[in-house]
């Protein structure tokens, strides 16, 4: 019964970090694009649509799929200090 | 209102402090010299400071609880300095299962025959633990994990506590600039929006308001006018 509150109360603590997480960076990204077309003034494309460009290239990198780490990381550390506390 | 506020954050501080000191894992240098179990009837105050029954177990009022009873090693300072004489400390030593605080632990039994065959000899042992001694409510710290050392004066590095506070810096530091972050995206456009529509009002009342002054004016010989 523990273990089953933990498993659903840890996924929902840890999915609101992951969905934090993943709107922070992506609004970094965001900001430093419009900053980007600020500088450069590039010609023939709007700045919504280099913002829209370069946030899909974001959404295609790895950097969001590492953000599932906020997953794995604590599952793997339970995992561990279960192992480390519970051997002799 | 800035003494109130100091006083909001001392104490936020201090309830923080001492809640990271009672769960937080501690290193004692001690010698076991027995164990032992008694009966517990718990009351409505100290429960709080006790974990639950045996992993497994189901809960009653009443149970019998494991001590580890030891000669400890003095110290100062949060065991940063330590001292030639010896106190005695009685540790619990309970599962504290898959809930709070999250050490895991599920081997008490086993915990309990270690210190038992420790107390055989005279040796000197590390025991982490976490939690308090209270002597008038009768709370015990619980062990969590014993280790044999050569002696007494083996220094033990405590590494889970500085990866949980670099941690806790970084967790800050992160959830400070999230904050700002959200404060300029999302949060201060919508006031600028506000503010935008309230300064467009003002816009639309001062013509209108002029609008009417010349309308006046028109009646107005053409020295008096507005």
């Amino acid at each position: 019964m523990g273990f089953v509150r933990l498993v659903v109360f840890g996924f929902l603590l840890l999915s609101v970090i992951y969905l934090s997480l993943s709107w922070f960076t992506r609004s970094l990204r965001r900001e430093s694009l419009e900053n980007e077309w600020d500088e450069d003034q590039p010609e023939g494309i709007s700045r919504d649509d280099y913002v829209a460009a370069g946030i899909k290239d974001y959404n295609d990198g790895l950097r969001p799929k590492l953000l599932l780490l906020v997953y794995v990381i604590p599952t793997v550390l339970v995992a561990t200090i279960v192992y480390l506390t519970n051997s002799n | 209102m800035n003494r109130l506020r100091m006083i909001f954050r001392v104490t936020v501080f201090v309830i923080v402090g001492l809640l990271l000191h009672y769960v937080l894992p501690q290193h004692d240098m001690v010698r076991i010299t027995s164990t032992e179990v008694i009966r517990t009837d718990f009351s409505g105050f100290n429960r709080f400071f006790y974990a639950q029954a045996d992993s497994g177990n189901v809960d009653q009022p009443t149970r019998d609880l494991r001590l580890i009873n030891t000669d400890k090693r003095e110290t100062f300072l949060l065991g940063f300095i330590p001292r030639d004489s010896t106190e005695v400390m009685v540790y619990r030593n309970e599962d504290t299962g898959w809930i709070w605080p999250p050490y895991f632990k599920f081997d008490s039994s086993d915990l309990q025959a270690e210190a038992a065959s420790a107390a055989k000899e005279d040796g000197w042992h590390v025991m982490t633990h976490y939690g308090w001694r209270i002597r008038w409510a009768s709370i015990y710290p619980n062990a969590i994990d014993i280790r044999p050392v050569e002696g007494p004066d083996v220094r033990v590095i405590p590494w889970f506590n500085t990866f949980f506070f670099t941690f806790l810096i970084i967790a800050i530091v992160t959830i400070r600039a999230m904050w700002r972050q959200f404060r300029e995206r999302k949060v201060d456009p919508l006031l600028d929006q506000a503010g935008d529509k309230f300064d467009e009002v003002q816009a639309g009342v001062a013509e209108r308001r002029s609008g009417v002054r010349k309308w006046m004016n028109t009646w107005r010989k053409p020295e008096n006018r507005k």
